[in-house]
């Protein structure tokens, strides 16, 4: 942003506009800050007196008003997630199941839609990869190591291997927490999304 | 009572002509954001917030009636260019020729605008 080149009450209204729009979807928050920044920068010259400056500002109307002009409708939130971004959180939430590639195809729709912000695309991607199926199988693990070695160490280097007759050598504590993880943050991520999508 | 009425009837009117005045600033070519907010803010009882038409460009961007590039300016940040899609060509034209029906109804039942 080069706010710095605005005059002082223009950048000062620019950011209140921009904390008032904090609810609007990041797209349309991005796009009316670029534009109002442009307009302040033509409508006021940074050397104009305040007075100036003021019946500009007056003109435009209060930040809250064109934030409330530009804020959607509740139901036309709704329709901005259409069938490719509902598609993309499933898949990215179960399509783990489908030998890994539904999550892949689910990536794939993540990134091509316009819907969400490139942050947002990163947290669906790493918070979890895999999405359930991750905590599915290491779950499945989980259960079925009891009579299985149990290994932990370095790849490739020395291994501490034990065997455990019918007890995980994980602390059960922190097996089961680390699993309630990895599958609540998946579905977090969905909800997360479903919400920034628009 | 009647001043409340009247202005709600205004601000009515206003949101439903005011896209349409968009469309018709780019009859004859393109124009970037401010250009179009500063014309239509300096036309008599039309517009009272000028930021308010910033949502109202975004609006007909989603419905496909304009199109626009970003280009830099010579001072600034870069400008924001609108111009007609076919779409919006028509619907100008659709919007005329009902306009100017409407308007002449309207007119012939308030009469000469005199109050007797």
């Amino acid at each position: 942003m080069t706010t710095d080149t605005l005059h002082p009450l223009a950048a000062e209204y620019l950011e209140r506009l921009r904390r008032a729009g904090r609810r609007l979807p990041p797209g349309r928050r991005r796009e009316l800050l670029a534009e109002i920044e442009g307009h302040l920068s033509e409508a006021i010259d940074p050397s104009a007196s305040d007075a100036q400056a003021l019946t500009v500002l007056e003109k435009l109307g209060e930040p809250e008003a064109i934030i409330a002009a530009e804020m959607p409708p509740p139901e036309e939130l709704l329709a901005g997630r259409g069938t490719k971004e509902w598609a993309a959180i499933i898949l990215i939430l179960f399509g783990g199941f489908i030998f890994g590639l539904g999550w892949v195809a689910g990536l794939v729709l993540l990134w091509s839609s316009r819907a969400w912000t490139a942050l947002d695309k990163w947290i669906g991607t790493l918070v979890v990869p895999g999405g359930l199926a991750t905590g599915a199988f290491v779950g499945l693990f989980l259960l079925g190591a009891p009579t299985k070695r149990f290994c932990y160490g370095i790849a490739g280097g020395a291994q501490n291997c034990t065997n455990t007759p019918g007890q995980s050598s994980v602390p059960t504590i922190l097996g089961i927490a680390a699993l309630a993880l990895l599958v609540l943050a998946p579905i977090a991520t969905s909800v997360y999304l479903a919400r920034r999508a628009a | 009572m009647a001043a409340k009425i009247r202005e709600t009837a205004m601000s009515q009117l206003r949101r439903g002509v005011l896209e349409f005045c968009v469309l018709a600033l780019l009859r004859e070519g393109e124009r970037y954001s401010y250009e179009l907010v500063r014309a239509l803010g300096d036309a008599e009882g039309l517009v009272t917030t000028e930021g308010t038409l910033y949502p109202l460009l975004g609006r007909l961007r989603r419905e496909g009636v304009v199109e626009t590039t970003w280009r830099e300016s010579p001072s600034g940040p870069p400008r924001r260019y609108y111009r007609l899609t076919p779409d919006g060509r028509a619907a100008l034209g659709g919007f005329m020729i009902e306009w100017t029906r409407f308007r002449d109804s309207v007119d012939a039942l308030l009469g000469n605008g005199v109050l007797r």
